[in-house]
């Protein structure tokens, strides 16, 4: 099971991320990781990136300052925020395409990515990357 | 007018009238001594007259007696004439007596004695001659001596009665001037006793209606002070009890009544421990009599926590209270009186904040504990979907060690958790490192998510006996404040040291922490332990400090909060003492008691 997309993981949880590379690999996704907003925004900006699932609750830089630096960079690149934070601020809601919350199991998170690449490379939206 | 002026003017109305009574009587004295020595006078000048009259008699009968001798020549005639010269001469002796005082009658008496000496020769040779009746002229010339003899005497006595004459006036003189100066000395005296009794029994009347009114106007007064007392007593909203040095009941006020179910005419007069029933609240042991407790303490007291008054009806009402000895001038105790109030409700609205606070953190831990486990509950999620894809056993192997390592930090932060609300029914003994660092681990992703650096700055362990759960709740907050001031990218100084004994507290240890915030404004710090007080607006309950400044006075600690003077963490400086013993139970009151 292969498909052409790359996602770039971001979370400061070093063995979750690992694991969640491995099974976004498993489905067939070339993944990128990140541990912390900085490294996240210099790979984001240095590859060619169909999505991005971002942490928001990160030491140093939060998710909320990263989706707002990445959509600066490159707006058309879908956002998901995938958090185990059970408030999470408005305004960083608003900011990224959609919002999971952790626990909800992996083919949730799986199906929610591939929808949300599929809509952004859906007719309406004019970049092919 | 005091007492002594009193007996003066007592003294004086005996003795000035007394006085006046003796100086009147010797005025009378004198002169009634000197009418009578006028008397004595007028008498002497009778006497005088009466010896002249009696002189002049003799020498006239002896002058009858020559008469007849010369008319009878009768010797037997003679026979008494010279018996009579001897009385006569001694009347004359006697008449010089009388007369010795007043040198005129004796000039007068001299001439009487020379004229009748005269006659007496005369009358001698008279009878000495052998023939007297033929000379006549022999009784011519006695005629004439006798005529001298009378004429001298008639001088002398009319001298004697120009000298009683003068003498009677004088004495009827003396007389007016005697009664004249009773009347006068009587009236005088007694209308100057009249005036002055007068002037004196004023005084003290005007004293004696001064006195009166004095009195009437302190009975007023204190009538007044009484009432204004009572009022005040009444009027304000605590129970008050004022007893006698021998506890029985003298006053009480309208709150003390209700709050004992006693009438304070019925218990007046009854001692007070028939009347004020207290009791421990836990333990249902009979209090000490706050009477005696005064009295053997001598000063002021307040009640242990805790106290319950059963009132008549058997209604049970937690109370504040304080005893305090009543004093006189002296300082010798004369009563004692006793302020309470009913502090249930007090008490039970305080029980609900400290339980309301203690949900707060529970929340907040909950939100962040939901946090801290989705995270690997996730991870083990997602490692269960690819075991069930893997067949690489090597693969498998990695994926459930994983699982592993991510369950074990679940089941960590679940024990972190369950020891929260797990708490000791008695004081156990806690690590305070090890309550530290789980403080610190449940706080450690804010710590992180704001880069704030925690310098550790304890190595050994030390123990103190206590309630884990609520000294992990205290240092939560403090921690938790200590970030909220440091803010991102801020550090935080937690140390802790070993506390020898000192005179009034016990050996334990003292926890500082230490921020690198804006500090504490000075007004907010006389407030920061009262309850509801915060300076974070929604975000805070107001009630943090305050419950932490509870459980630690609970554990007979002490809480103090002031502004760092350290340069590197110059905000917030808490320092937390703990005994190593504690006298706190599960029962302990854990509310602060803010000044």
């Amino acid at each position: 099971m292969t498909n052409p997309y790359t996602v770039l993981c971001v979370d400061d949880e070093v063995l979750g991320l690992q694991i969640r590379k491995a099974l976004l690999e498993t489905s067939g996704y070339k993944v990128l990781t990140a541990a912390d907003g900085k490294s996240a925004l210099m790979l984001f900006e240095d590859h060619m990136v169909h999505a991005v699932l971002l942490d928001y609750l990160m030491p140093g830089m939060d998710g909320g300052r990263v989706a707002v630096a990445m959509r600066a960079m490159k707006p058309q690149v879908p956002i998901l925020l995938h958090s185990a934070c059970v408030d999470l601020p408005p305004e960083v809601v608003k900011i990224v395409d959609a919002t999971l919350p952790k626990g909800e199991g992996p083919e949730m998170l799986i199906s929610r990515l591939q929808l949300l690449i599929e809509a952004s490379h859906s007719p309406g939206r004019d970049d092919d990357q | 007018m005091n007492l002594e002026d009193f007996r003066r003017v007592l003294r004086q109305a005996i003795l000035i009238p007394f006085l006046a009574l003796v100086a009147l009587a010797c005025l009378l004295f004198w002169q009634v001594t000197d009418t009578q020595r006028a008397q004595s006078w007028l008498d002497h000048s009778d006497q005088v007259s009466a010896q002249i009259a009696e002189l002049e008699r003799q020498m006239i009968d002896q002058q009858m007696l020559l008469r007849g001798y010369e008319l009878t020549l009768d010797r037997s005639a003679l026979r008494t004439f010279n018996s009579s010269s001897a009385r006569i001469e001694s009347e004359f002796a006697t008449l010089r007596q009388f007369v010795s005082d007043n040198p005129e009658q004796v000039a007068n008496l001299v001439r009487v004695h020379d004229a009748y000496l005269l006659w007496l020769g005369f009358a001698q040779s008279l009878i000495a001659s052998p023939n007297p009746a033929v000379d006549k002229n022999l009784a011519y010339q006695g005629t004439d001596f006798m005529k001298a003899v009378r004429t001298a005497t008639k001088s002398m006595s009319d001298a004697e009665d120009r000298l009683r004459k003068v003498r009677l006036e004088k004495a009827i003189r003396l007389e007016h001037q005697e009664i004249i100066c009773i009347i006068a000395g009587a009236l005088l005296v007694g209308t100057a006793l009249g005036i002055f009794s007068r002037m004196r029994l004023r005084q003290v009347s005007r004293a004696y209606q001064a006195s009166l009114d004095d009195l009437q106007r302190r009975s007023q007064e204190l009538y007044e002070s009484r009432e204004w007392l009572h009022t005040t007593l009444r009027s304000i909203g605590d129970a008050v009890i004022a007893c006698e040095a021998s506890g029985r009941i003298e006053f009480m006020n309208e709150q003390a009544e209700e709050l004992t179910g006693w009438p304070m005419g019925e218990a007046r007069g009854k001692p007070l421990e028939d009347v004020f029933q207290i009791i421990h609240e836990m333990t249902r042991e009979k209090a000490e009599n706050p009477v005696d407790k005064v009295r053997r303490l001598n000063t002021v007291i307040g009640l242990a926590n805790h106290t319950a008054l059963i009132s008549r009806s058997g209604t049970e009402y937690v109370i504040d209270d304080s005893a305090a000895p009543i004093r006189d001038k002296n300082g010798k105790m004369i009563g004692i009186v006793l302020v309470f109030r009913d502090v249930t409700d007090q008490r039970r609205t305080e029980a609900a904040l400290v339980a309301n606070e203690k949900l707060a953190v529970a929340g907040r831990i909950a939100a962040s504990i939901a946090h801290e486990i989705h995270n690997p509950l996730d991870s083990v999620s997602n490692l269960h979907y690819l075991l069930a894809r893997e067949n690489d056993s090597a693969k498998r192997k990695e994926y459930l060690e994983m699982a592993q390592q991510e369950l074990k930090r679940t089941m960590q932060i679940s024990r972190t958790m369950l020891n929260l609300y797990r708490e000791p029914n008695a004081p156990v003994e806690v690590d305070l490192k090890e309550l530290l660092e789980s403080v610190l681990l449940l706080l450690q992703r804010r710590l992180d998510n704001q880069s704030i650096l925690v310098r550790r700055d304890f190595n050994d362990e030390f123990i103190v006996e206590g309630f884990p759960a609520e000294l992990r709740q205290v240092f939560a907050n403090l921690i938790a404040n200590a970030v909220d001031a440091a803010g991102a990218g801020g550090k935080i100084l937690i140390r802790m040291y070993t506390v020898p004994a000192e005179e009034l507290r016990g050996a334990g240890a003292t926890v500082e922490i230490l921020d690198s915030g804006p500090g504490i404004p000075e007004q907010a710090l006389q407030k920061v332990f009262q309850p509801f007080f915060t300076t974070k607006g929604d975000q805070g309950t107001g009630l943090g400090l305050w419950v932490s400044m509870g459980i630690v006075q609970k554990h007979g600690g002490i809480l103090r909060l002031e502004n760092s003077t350290d340069p590197e963490f110059s905000g917030a400086h808490v320092r937390v003492y703990l005994p190593a013993r504690t006298l706190a139970t599960a029962a302990s009151r854990s509310t602060a008691h803010v000044g």
